[in-house]
């Protein structure tokens, strides 16, 4: 990754251009090419510097719930349960850290139905009973903006 | 929402192509044109359905190798200005109050990036420092076990 990466992961990382050629926007502020942007975008993508690039959408705009959840898993049980945890498409983020607990994840459900019954059979596949729920009260920051 | 924004957003959610067009893809697939494409999007940002638009990064792809949770005890009376106050500094990515559990101490919750395990110690002396805590607690990233984006909306067609 060189500078020319950096300032265009900068502009991807506020406003995107919402018009016709965006690319041939951040181009002409870079005093860059549109085919330059765009190749080293494929690059960073590839190198998996860029994860994603598209919309975010605010899940309790759109009538979700979130929570951070919580578990201390047994060393040589983590695989077993992050396979479990991973399985549910309203589990987009999983963890593992040192300290205790050590396995943590994100849950978005449509209600809080949906999140209990998630929370119910990961603790029934897994056999831990105790899962932290960290339900998110006020939202004072979500933005990777590194340079 | 109407079908069309719905219909928007679900070509959408995936993220963009990579072409210099991404927009008029989308009008050809949903039947209208780009810039009403362009515009229904720019009303979903400014109602805040979209919170943003642009590129995730992966930090730790990015020269960031050491990462953390880092779980801070705030006095209640304090939280919304030390929340605004650490939402400011570009290291922290992440920075939300939570509910917790009972017996859990540490209310604010805050993803934390550093290129080194000494810049991310540094981060959170400097941290603990400025503002009055009744303690803390560092969760460092040992590793990424799932990460994608949500799914929000259901192809109807399909």
């Amino acid at each position: 990754m060189d500078d020319k990466d950096r300032e265009i992961l900068q502009m991807l990382q506020g406003r995107f251009p919402l018009e016709s050629e965006p690319y041939k926007v951040i181009g002409d502020k870079l005093w860059m090419d549109e085919v330059s942007v765009i190749s080293r975008v494929a690059r960073m993508y590839e190198s998996g510097i860029i994860r994603y690039l598209g919309p975010f959408f605010d899940s309790r705009k759109l009538g979700y719930k979130g929570c951070l959840a919580a578990l201390q898993a047994p060393d040589d049980k983590i695989d077993a349960i992050a396979e479990v945890i991973n399985q549910f498409p309203e589990i987009t983020h999983n963890y593992l850290r040192e300290g205790n607990p050590n396995v943590w994840f994100t849950v978005i459900a449509p209600s809080l139905e949906r999140r209990d019954q998630i929370l119910a059979e990961i603790r029934q596949k897994t056999g831990i009973d105790n899962i932290m729920i960290f339900a998110s009260k006020k939202l004072f920051k979500v933005k990777v903006d590194l340079d | 929402m109407d079908s069309k924004t719905r219909q928007i957003l679900c070509e959408l959610q995936d993220g963009f192509k990579l072409e210099t067009r991404p927009f008029k893809r989308i009008a050809n697939k949903v039947g209208c044109s780009e810039e009403e494409v362009i515009e229904i999007i720019g009303r979903c940002r400014a109602e805040g359905i979209i919170r943003r638009i642009g590129a995730a990064i992966r930090p730790e792809q990015a020269g960031y190798a050491a990462n953390a949770l880092v779980t801070w005890d705030v006095p209640p009376e304090d939280i919304d200005e030390v929340g605004a106050a650490i939402a400011e500094m570009r290291e922290v990515s992440h920075c939300y109050e939570r509910e917790c559990p009972e017996g859990w101490k540490g209310n604010l919750f805050t993803m934390i990036h550093a290129h080194s395990e000494e810049e991310l110690r540094e981060i959170v002396i400097k941290i603990s420092e400025r503002f009055k805590f009744n303690g803390f607690k560092i969760f460092k990233t040992a590793k990424e076990l799932k990460k994608t984006s949500m799914r929000y909306f259901e192809d109807s067609r399909s």
